[in-house]
């Protein structure tokens, strides 16, 4: 089986933000970089399937020369190679810009399947993998929690979660695109033998020129939805502060619950 | 009647879902701003009882799009129906709940109808004659106002429990349009096998009175054990986020969150939890909220009354001590 695990790279998650001036973006140089936690609940199915039955797995990511980290870290896990689709026309798009240029880069490849994260933990549009489905022509189940691999049929069955506690279990043909949930096997570490075998594996870098994709078909221009001002969210409620060390904040808590407005 | 706002509506069990009420009070009140009519739609197959109960219960027309292919959802099946639907109708703007359903099969509308979904929207606002939408991105921690591009349908969805529901009137007679909607053979090509109920749940948060829940921040199974000992102390419930039911911590039915238990318990104690917009829809409600949290940033403290910024490892702790001290 031919495998592609769609990869993105966030902020980390106790990051604090520092918008620019004019609040359009947030101010990269203090921040450090992770892989967004569910790509990498997918990969990790992905490599669970290629241990099973054979095949490859590749890993894809955009974005600046940072990105690379994410896929290193992918190929150190077990991928077997990485296809960097790099440069600025690559941000500032949204989902369907971002899916576009996935859609470009793997047209000749023959995957069998295409996973990836529900969601990022930056801009959560939950989106991308359900718009790449469509414009591949391939069927899709997002929320996955399993993936139970059908040879004979060349298909597979998965669960999806749905909310408050049910779950639906679907059938689709391969070629197809799933997006994974987190949850559903815990993530490998790379191994030292993993990092050493990832210097050898095959790196690919590939520009929007590469793709045949001109500037117009990516960035802002292209975006369907447009991006307009990052604000810091109001307070929903007025949040009392408990001040002290840890005994003295323990106490005061403990004190309002009981003896102020009597919740305990 | 071209340009309309058309409320998608969701249903389950014969039920229309809370949040398509708070999307028809959004259609609503966007109505009368925008001097466009409102109407709900409904996909399915045998949906005429809903479809008049929505209709009579709302006030509002309910659009029919039936189709026996559509009796389970299936977003193949929702998709071309839907397509068909907003190609004949042309409506202004499409809303939905944010769920996971149309999580689903929405993005794909929005790509065959070459626009974009705007998704989990929790607030809008009027600018120079178009709506900014505002999302939450980067965790909950900023919000990004955005647009649709170019011409309608615009879609939009919008977070569960972000705008009121609908108020209700029994008193409307019911107005239900059929609409003639086809599935073609073969398009179905992803199929529905089972629904079920993943774990019995032996654990119903629904009615604790004080809850103790815990996140991420406490590391590990080993450490959860001093949620359990607060809870103990307090004579609570246990709760967590969903880091620690996907590292097994804790058996998936203590979840509290869109994927768990909704709970609105009278004191909530979040600990060592960030606060993400998936654990919050479910426990925003509570009466008191209380978040102990290392980073002072966590979107935990914008719903909390009363915040600690500290280690849990050092607060918690004292916690127990006094609450068993306070026993009889």
């Amino acid at each position: 089986m031919r495998i592609l695990t769609c990869l993105k790279q966030v902020p980390e998650r106790d990051s604090r933000y520092k918008l620019n001036r004019d609040g359009s973006g947030i101010l990269e140089q203090d921040l450090v970089f992770e892989t967004n936690e569910s790509d990498l609940y997918a990969l990790e199915e992905a490599l669970r399937l290629k241990e099973a039955f054979g095949g490859e797995v590749a890993a894809l990511s955009l974005g600046p020369d940072r990105v690379s980290k994410v896929l290193r870290n992918a190929l150190a896990m077990g991928a077997d190679r990485a296809i960097h689709l790099k440069g600025e026309d690559f941000e500032r798009g949204d989902a369907w810009v971002t899916a576009h240029a996935i859609a470009a880069a793997i047209a000749s490849q023959d995957f069998d399947l295409v996973l990836t994260g529900v969601q990022s933990e930056d801009m959560a549009f939950a989106q991308t993998g359900a718009v790449l489905a469509q414009m591949l022509g391939w069927p899709c189940a997002t929320i996955v929690m399993e993936i139970a691999y059908e040879a004979d049929t060349r298909g597979v069955q998965v669960k999806r979660e749905l909310e408050s506690n049910v779950f639906e279990r679907v059938e689709l043909p391969l070629p197809a695109v799933l997006t994974i949930q987190s949850g559903s096997h815990p993530i490998r570490y790379a191994t030292l033998r993993g990092i050493m075998q990832a210097k050898r594996k095959e790196f690919r870098v590939l520009t929007a020129a590469d793709l045949g994709l001109p500037p117009e078909a990516l960035g802002e221009t292209a975006a369907k939805v447009r991006h307009h001002r990052l604000l810091v969210p109001e307070k929903k409620k007025r949040t009392m502060m408990i001040e002290g060390g840890a005994e003295e904040a323990a106490r005061t808590l403990m004190d309002k619950l009981v003896n102020e407005i009597g919740v305990i | 009647m071209a340009g309309r706002i058309i409320v998608l509506g969701e249903h389950r069990d014969g039920q229309l879902k809370k949040t398509s009420w708070e999307a028809i009070g959004l259609g609503r009140k966007l109505s009368a701003e925008l001097g466009k009519k409102v109407c709900l739609a409904l996909v399915g197959s045998e949906i005429d009882g809903l479809a008049r109960e929505v209709s009579g219960r709302s006030g509002l027309e309910v659009a029919v799009l039936a189709n026996h292919h559509c009796r389970h959802y299936t977003p193949e099946g929702y998709c071309e129906v839907l397509v068909e639907f907003a190609r004949t109708e042309r409506p202004y703007l499409l809303l939905l709940g944010h769920t996971y359903q149309t999580m689903d099969f929405a993005p794909r509308l929005a790509t065959m109808l070459d626009r974009g979904l705007i998704p989990n929207c929790v607030d809008y606002r009027s600018e120079a004659g178009r709506l900014l939408w505002v999302r939450q991105v980067f965790n909950g921690k900023l919000n990004l106002e955005v647009s649709p591009q170019g011409e309608p349908p615009y879609l939009v969805s919008l977070q569960q429990g972000a705008f009121p529901a609908s108020e209700e009137n029994l008193e409307n007679s019911p107005r239900v349009e059929h609409r003639q909607v086809g599935v073609a053979e073969g398009t179905l090509r992803r199929k529905l096998l089972e629904v079920m109920e993943a774990v019995q749940t032996k654990v119903d948060l629904s009615q604790a009175e004080i809850i103790v829940a815990g996140g991420r921040g406490l590391g590990s199974k080993e450490k959860f054990q001093l949620i359990l000992d607060l809870a103990e102390a307090l004579g609570a419930g246990v709760g967590a986020s969903r880091p620690v039911t996907d590292g097994g911590w804790l058996p998936k039915e203590h979840q509290i969150g869109s994927s768990g238990q909704t709970v609105t318990p009278r004191l909530y104690i979040a600990c060592g939890i960030s606060g993400a917009i998936q654990h919050l829809v479910g426990m925003s409600n509570s009466g008191c909220i209380v978040a102990i949290n290392k980073d002072p940033y966590a979107p935990i403290f914008q719903v909390a009354d009363y915040g600690i910024v500290g280690d849990v490892f050092q607060v918690v702790p004292k916690l127990i001590e006094i609450a068993r001290e306070m026993r009889p």
